[in-house]
Order: C-alpha cells, then sequence, then structure tokens
C-alpha cells in the first residue's frame, strides 16, 4: 500500500482525524516550548523556590474568577520614576506611589515589597514603606536601610543587583504592630497584634464589622515608598509591590507557589520524547528480535522464544518499583527498564508473521535468485510486517507515557525532570485531594490522559489497514 | 483427563516454575551485587545498637564498658544477620527458603495478631487485594460478555461507534488518577463516600456491620477499576464475537435454520470462549501490578499498598523478597490456570 494512501485512510476515519489533528497540536506546543524554554528548566526554574516566592500559594486558576465571581487578581507592581521629590542639599527624599484598586470580597493572599539594583557613594540610602488606606489611615509596614560598606570595598556601592531586597509585608510582626496601632486610632478598636496576626491580611485590607472582626474594604490602596538617598548619583532603580492574587495564571499554583501552566507545559515535550523514544526502541528490539527468531530458527530462536516467554510472564509494575528503587530514579534507567520489559509480545507476534512468510513464493523467487538473508530480510519480509509494526509503535507510546507517570506518581520519578506524574504525585503527597485543591490533581492528569489519547486514536485508526477485516464499510 | 492433556500443561508448568526461580534469583542478585542488602541490614544493626546505647547508658556509668558491650554486641549482630559473610554467600539460602513458601520475619511490621512472620503479614492482606480484584474482574465479565455480545450484533451501529471511542479514550486512562478524581467527587464534593481507607473510624462493632462497612470503602476502589477497564472489555468481546459470527459455520448453521439463539450460544459464543476467557484472566493478572497503586491512592492495605509502603518507608528485604515472590506466583498461576482452561474450553487444543 502506498504511503499517500495510507494516509488519506487514515484521515477519511473519525478517529484519525481527531488523532492527526491532536498530534499536530501536541507536537505544535512541545516545538513552542522547547524553543522557549531553557532546557535546564528542572533543576534551575522549577525547583528554585526563590523564582516562586512572589507567587500566590495553592490557588486555582484565574479562570475560576468568571465562575465564583469574586477573586483578588494577581498584581506586580513596578515603578522607577518618584512620583514626587525633595531636594535638600545632595540629599534628597524621593516618594513613590504604587496604587491599586481592590474591590473583592476577600483580601490578597500577601502583599510583598522588593527593590533592587541599588546604587550609593557614601552613606547608605534609607528607606520606609507605608500603606494608605482607602479609609485614609495609613499604616507603616517597614523601615530599613541598605547594608552600608564593608571594610575595604570601594564606592560606588552595588547592593541587591543579583538578589533583590525582598520583605514580605503581610508576615512582619511590625506590621500586625502597625495594624493595631491603626485600629486604635481610626476606630477607637483594641486589637492586639497576636490577634491580628492570625489574619494579618484580613486586618490590612478590611475595616472591623459589627463583631469587631475584620470585614473586606474595598477602594483605592496605595504602598507607598519614602527613599532617602545622601548623593546626587545614588538611585535605587526599581521598587516593586505585589498584590497576591487568590486566583493566579491559567492552571493556578501548588504549595510553593510555582505556575502550574509552567511546570505542566515543560511536561509537554518529556511525556512526547519519552514515548516516542522508548516505543521506537523496543519497536526496533522486538521486530528484529521477531524477525531473526522466526527467519534463523534454531538456536537462535529457542534463546529469543525462552526469554521473551519469561520476561512476557513476570509483573511488570513491581518489578520495575523494585529496580528503580534500588537503582536510584534516572530518566535513562527507566526507559531501558520499559524497554527491557516490553519488546517480548512485538517479538513473538512479528516471528509467528515471519514464519508465515518465509515460506511464501515470493521469498522463496527471491532466495532462488540468490538473494542473501539480510536482503531478503529487509526487502521481502520486513515491508509485509511494517504496517503491524507501526500500529504496535503507535499502541506502546500511551503505554510508556502511562507507565512513567505511574511510577512517578509514586515518588519515583527522575527529580531533575518535572514531569505530569511528578507535579500530581506531589499534589497528591501534599493532601490537594483531601483539601479541594483540585487544580493541582486534575489538569496534569488530564494531560496524561489527552496525550495517551491521541495516540490511542492514532493507533485505532491505524487498525483497519493492517488488519481490513475490522473494517466497517 | 488423558496423559495427551497433561503433558503440555505439565511443561508450561515447568516453565512458569522456571520464571518464578528467574525472577527469586535476579532479586537477590540485584540486592546483594548493589550493596542494597548489606545497607539494609546494616541500617538495621546500626538501629537495635542505637536503641541498645540509649538502655545501657542509663545503667551503666563508665564509657568505656559501654564502648565494650557495643562492640561485642555489633559482632554478635552482626553475625545473626550475616553481614560477616559476603551477600553471594549469604542470599542463595534466602532463595531456597522463599521457593518452600519460609518467607522468614519482619523487622518492625506486624499482622493485626502481631505476629513477625512475613507469610502470616502478606496472607493477611492478600484477601484483600484478591477481593477488590476479582469483584472487579466479575463485574467486567458480566457487563462486558452481555453489552460485548449484544454490539456484535449491530456491528457499526450509533451504540457501537460510541463504545468504541469510550474503549480508546479509557485505554488511556490510569487507573489510579481515575481514583484520584473519584475521591475528589464522591469523597471530597458530594461526601457521600468514604475518602479512601478500609473502615469507619471507630470501625463498627459486629462481623456483619464490620463486612458491610468494608464494602462500603470497597465501592469506590471497586468502580475505579471497572470503570477504565469496561470499555476496552466490552470493545475486546464485541470485536472476537464479531469475528467469529462472520465465519462460514455460523452462515451454515443459520442456512440450516437453527434458531437464532441456538446459534448464538452454540455456533458463536462457545467458539469465541477461549479467547474471551484468556483476556479476562490476563487482564486481572495485569492489574495485580496495578492495585500497587490503586491501593496506594485509596489506602487499602493491601499486597500492592504493602510493597509500596514496604519500599518507601524503611526498605525490609524480606517484606520485599517475599511481596514479589507472591506477585509473582499470583500472576504466573494465573497464567497455569489460563492454560489449563483452555485445554477445557478449546478441544482443538491438543498440541
Amino acid at each position: 500500500m502506498r504511503r499517500r494512501s495510507i494516509l488519506r485512510q487514515v484521515l477519511a476515519s473519525t478517529p484519525g482525524k481527531l488523532g492527526v489533528a491532536m498530534a499536530l497540536v501536541l507536537g505544535l506546543l512541545s516545538l513552542i516550548v522547547i524553543v522557549t524554554f531553557p532546557l535546564d528548566f528542572g533543576p534551575t526554574q522549577w525547583s528554585n523556590p526563590a523564582i516562586w516566592a512572589d507567587h500566590p500559594k495553592t490557588v486555582p486558576p484565574a479562570w475560576t474568577a468568571a465562575l465564583t465571581g469574586d477573586a483578588v487578581e494577581h498584581r506586580i507592581l513596578e515603578t522607577s520614576e518618584p512620583a514626587e521629590t525633595t531636594e535638600r542639599g545632595d540629599a534628597r527624599v524621593e516618594i513613590y506611589d504604587m496604587a491599586y484598586e481592590h474591590g473583592a470580597s476577600e483580601a490578597p493572599s500577601f502583599l510583598s515589597f522588593s527593590l533592587g539594583d541599588v546604587r550609593f557613594e557614601e552613606r547608605p540610602p534609607s528607606l520606609s514603606v507605608t500603606l494608605l488606606r482607602p479609609d485614609g489611615a495609613a499604616v507603616p509596614l517597614v523601615r530599613t536601610t541598605i547594608r552600608g560598606p564593608r571594610a575595604g570595598e570601594e564606592p560606588p556601592y552595588q547592593r541587591h543587583d543579583e538578589t533583590p531586597l525582598r520583605v514580605l509585608l503581610t508576615s512582619e510582626p511590625e506590621t500586625a504592630e502597625a495594624i493595631s496601632e491603626m485600629l486604635a486610632e481610626t476606630y477607637g478598636l483594641n486589637v492586639p497584634a497576636s490577634v491580628i496576626e492570625n489574619d494579618t491580611v484580613g486586618w490590612l485590607f478590611g475595616a472591623p464589622d459589627e463583631d469587631g472582626r475584620p470585614a473586606p474594604l474595598a477602594g483605592e490602596y496605595v504602598t507607598q515608598v519614602r527613599l532617602a538617598l545622601a548623593a546626587p548619583d545614588d538611585e535605587v532603580a526599581w521598587l516593586r509591590t505585589v498584590v497576591g492574587g487568590t486566583v493566579f495564571g491559567l492552571l493556578g499554583t501548588d504549595g510553593s507557589g510555582r505556575d502550574l501552566a509552567r511546570g505542566l507545559a515543560f511536561g509537554l515535550p518529556i511525556a512526547l520524547i519519552i514515548g516516542i523514544a522508548a516505543a521506537t526502541i523496543s519497536t526496533a528490539i522486538g521486530t528484529g528480535l521477531g524477525m531473526l527468531s522466526g527467519y534463523k530458527g534454531g538456536r537462535i530462536d529457542l534463546l529469543i522464544q525462552r526469554s521473551a516467554d519469561v520476561i512476557n510472564n513476570v509483573p511488570l509494575l513491581p518489578l520495575l518499583i523494585f529496580f528503580v528503587f534500588v537503582f536510584g530514579a534516572q530518566l535513562w534507567l527507566i526507559l531501558t527498564l520499559l524497554v527491557l520489559f516490553s519488546w517480548p509480545g512485538l517479538a513473538i507476534t512479528v516471528r509467528s508473521m515471519v514464519l508465515g512468510l518465509s515460506g511464501s513464493q515470493e521469498v522463496e523467487a527471491a532466495r532462488a535468485l540468490g538473494a542473501s538473508s539480510r536482503h531478503i530480510l529487509v526487502k521481502h519480509i520486513f515491508p509485509h510486517t511494517a504496517p503491524y509494526v507501526f500500529t504496535s509503535l503507535i499502541f506502546f507510546v500511551p503505554a510508556v507515557i502511562l507507565a512513567e507517570a505511574g511510577l512517578s506518581f509514586l515518588g519515583l520519578g527522575d527529580p531533575t525532570l518535572p514531569t505530569w506524574g511528578q507535579i500530581l504525585e506531589d499534589g497528591y503527597r501534599t493532601g490537594a485531594v483531601f483539601n479541594g485543591h483540585w487544580w493541582w490533581v486534575i489538569s496534569p492528569g488530564l494531560l496524561i490522559v489527552i496525550t495517551a489519547m491521541t495516540f490511542m486514536l492514532l493507533a485505532l485508526a491505524f487498525e483497519p489497514i493492517v488488519n481490513p477485516k475490522l473494517r466497517r464499510d | 483427563m488423558s496423559p495427551s492433556l497433561l503433558r503440555p500443561i505439565f511443561v508450561r508448568a515447568v516453565s512458569l516454575g522456571a520464571v518464578l526461580v528467574i525472577v527469586l534469583v535476579l532479586l537477590v542478585l540485584t540486592l546483594g551485587a548493589t550493596g542494597y542488602s548489606d545497607r539494609i541490614l546494616e541500617a538495621q544493626v546500626g538501629e537495635e545498637l542505637r536503641v541498645m546505647r540509649t538502655g545501657l547508658s542509663e545503667s551503666v556509668t563508665d564509657p568505656d564498658a559501654v564502648e565494650e558491650i557495643i562492640a561485642a554486641q555489633r559482632t554478635e549482630l552482626e553475625q545473626s544477620y550475616g553481614l560477616d559473610r559476603a551477600w553471594y554467600e549469604r542470599l542463595p539460602a534466602v532463595v531456597a527458603q522463599v521457593l518452600v513458601f519460609d518467607l522468614g520475619d519482619a523487622r518492625s511490621l506486624r499482622a493485626a495478631d502481631g505476629s513477625n512472620s512475613v507469610a502470616d503479614i502478606i496472607l493477611e492482606r492478600m484477601p484483600r487485594t484478591i477481593m477488590l480484584l476479582t469483584t472487579a474482574l466479575a463485574i467486567n465479565a458480566v457487563v462486558g460478555l452481555t453489552v460485548g455480545v449484544w454490539l456484535s450484533t449491530r456491528p457499526g451501529s450509533r451504540a457501537d461507534r460510541f463504545v468504541s471511542y469510550v474503549a480508546a479514550i479509557t485505554n488511556g486512562l490510569p487507573a489510579w488518577w481515575a481514583g484520584i478524581l473519584l475521591i475528589l467527587i464522591f469523597g471530597f464534593w458530594l461526601r457521600i463516600l468514604p475518602q479512601g481507607g478500609m473502615y469507619s473510624t471507630p470501625p463498627p462493632e459486629g462481623a456483619i456491620a464490620s463486612f458491610l462497612d468494608l464494602g462500603w470503602h470497597a465501592l469506590l476502589p471497586i468502580f475505579t477499576l471497572v470503570l477504565v477497564s469496561i470499555g476496552p472489555s466490552i470493545y475486546v468481546i464485541r470485536t472476537m464475537t464479531l469475528n467469529v459470527a462472520l465465519q462460514d459455520h455460523v452462515t451454515v448453521a443459520r442456512a440450516k435454520g437453527l434458531p437464532e439463539g441456538l446459534v448464538r450460544r452454540r455456533h458463536i459464543l462457545r467458539v469465541a470462549a477461549p479467547p474471551i476467557v484468556t483476556g479476562l484472566i490476563l487482564g486481572l493478572a495485569a492489574t495485580l501490578g496495578g492495585s500497587i497503586l490503586i491501593e496506594t491512592v485509596f489506602a487499602w492495605e493491601g499486597m500492592g499498598q504493602l510493597y509500596f509502603k514496604t519500599f518507601s518507608g524503611q526498605p525490609d528485604e524480606s517484606i520485599i523478597i517475599g511481596l514479589t515472590f507472591m506477585f509473582t506466583l499470583i500472576y504466573v498461576a494465573a497464567r497455569l490456570l489460563l492454560e489449563i482452561l483452555y485445554v477445557f474450553l478449546d478441544p482443538r487444543v491438543r498440541y
């Protein structure tokens, strides 16, 4: 059968159309991921807590706000232009305002402040951060000075050019104290700081209700920074305040604040590469050994068939777990084991196909013409088994993806590569199911299912071509 | 049974027995050659000595005396665990023992009656796993046969196409994830079924209440197992039945004017039975490995959960070897059973 007509037949069936379309989408997406993500995304980004510090932890996807109608959007406000500057000789005080509307009926998940790229000549800059609330109250949050010159260090001094100075305002003890004072002044309410600490964010973005508990206070909040600089060339290049959302991104975040959309996106090419690589190698070994076994016969046949029989009769998952535990969780090892355990089925089938084919007139004719065994195997026997081999290759891809995901779910995944199974395991282990963190367990599983299903549909479309009996006319 | 029937079964039994021995040897070789076995035992010795040292420090005041007693105890312990011998001298005895079902003692794990024999621990858990898997298999077989045979009379119909899609989708559905999803739906959101475990806390009094409680907790895991395998089962049974239904002898039977019911029972189902039974039993064997995942998800204290726990906590060599042996044994036994059934079901099999 010619290649083009095979493709046309595949596309003629509904599973074929669906499968090809989904495969194209998955292929395109993983290409985008490979191009845009660094290859060492796992160790340098995914497993690096510093990158995810300013993300809300364990919050659902942003689009859920449309369903519930109420959520705090995650906002990052950055500025490098002061709203006001007061000069006093060489020294000056700069005031920066970072304003945001808060309208939701719940408080943000956190409020943080950070700055970076500080440069000074002599005296380190000092700063204070105040939150201006819609009720007119001002809550002084933090007051600090950049670290001064060390012994032997030459000016100008550079600070925080690599790691920014970051303060998680809502977990500082001073914040609770300041809120307590603010409540006493503005509302005449006496709430000790130790009580406020239980719900700092709620008090910071709320006003007391009749019961003296914090109720959300809507309106414009301003994080105001007063920066005192001693020399004209002194500067703080950027300031940032992050209002932690109660929803985040396309797929939400995990318990460390990691953006699940990014982790899961990186998992796509990994899953495809793992599946296709292991399936191809295993199919090649299975076909090769099957052809050898069927064509050569004798001792080689016996050896291959006996080994195939043994491997076919052992329970795969317990042994896989055993070996991965003993040898350590490395991806190449997991793939090698999967290949070692999976070639026999195909080898047995190909052998019986070859046995049938080697008596055919075509092969006899080729042999009579003096063709070598190799030539006969490659040119006269393999082409007849090819459609079957190809279909089992496609069938095998999802099997590998599911096996890897299963192992990862047991905590046996390669820790340097974030796979879907590992993200799921992470969620499951930290109680996502029992706390209702559905976004953490549904999306990785759904991606596994969609990817596996794509290959299942392709195989389903190929089957009638290989086995015309199954054609539905 | 005539000798002509016994011989092939005997040959098969021998080769499956060989599988069992090969797996065991492979296990022990791996445990020994990688030093894993030594590490487990050394950790065990270290732990026992630590406990002893704490005890001694209360009664014996002279630190040198303590060290002396500890050193003597260490040599004794190392001897009793066989650490003074190389693994290739120590482990062959383990293989021989396991093959005669002498599975040894567990270190810290105990059966419900307090026994520390690995055989007792495994035997306590095996029925729980078997119960889960066989119930799911039975439901699968009944529904699969009913719907599959019905579909085979309507190839290409809307229902037929629907089932083929469901089969394709559920083929790519990992049972453990389906389980998580169902726990989320029924256990967390709707709160109508338990989120896991085998009994309620506190466990109910009385045998009947206790059994009902067990069944209540088994509902979701069994449903999960059925959910992921029912589509493919129906599809496979439908295809096998259809293949037979298209054969000439069925046409002949119909042409003879035999009633449709008789044609279906004697001429179609009887012929399709052997491969269908094979498929079902092989499916059961395949879920045996999958039970490790399912039982972990549902906190179902069967063999699979024990297997995973043995590795993830403090590895216990006797449990690892004993359980892997039992898994392989059940797997191999299922194959042998199949072989025997096949001879009965398919009179053409005479080797």
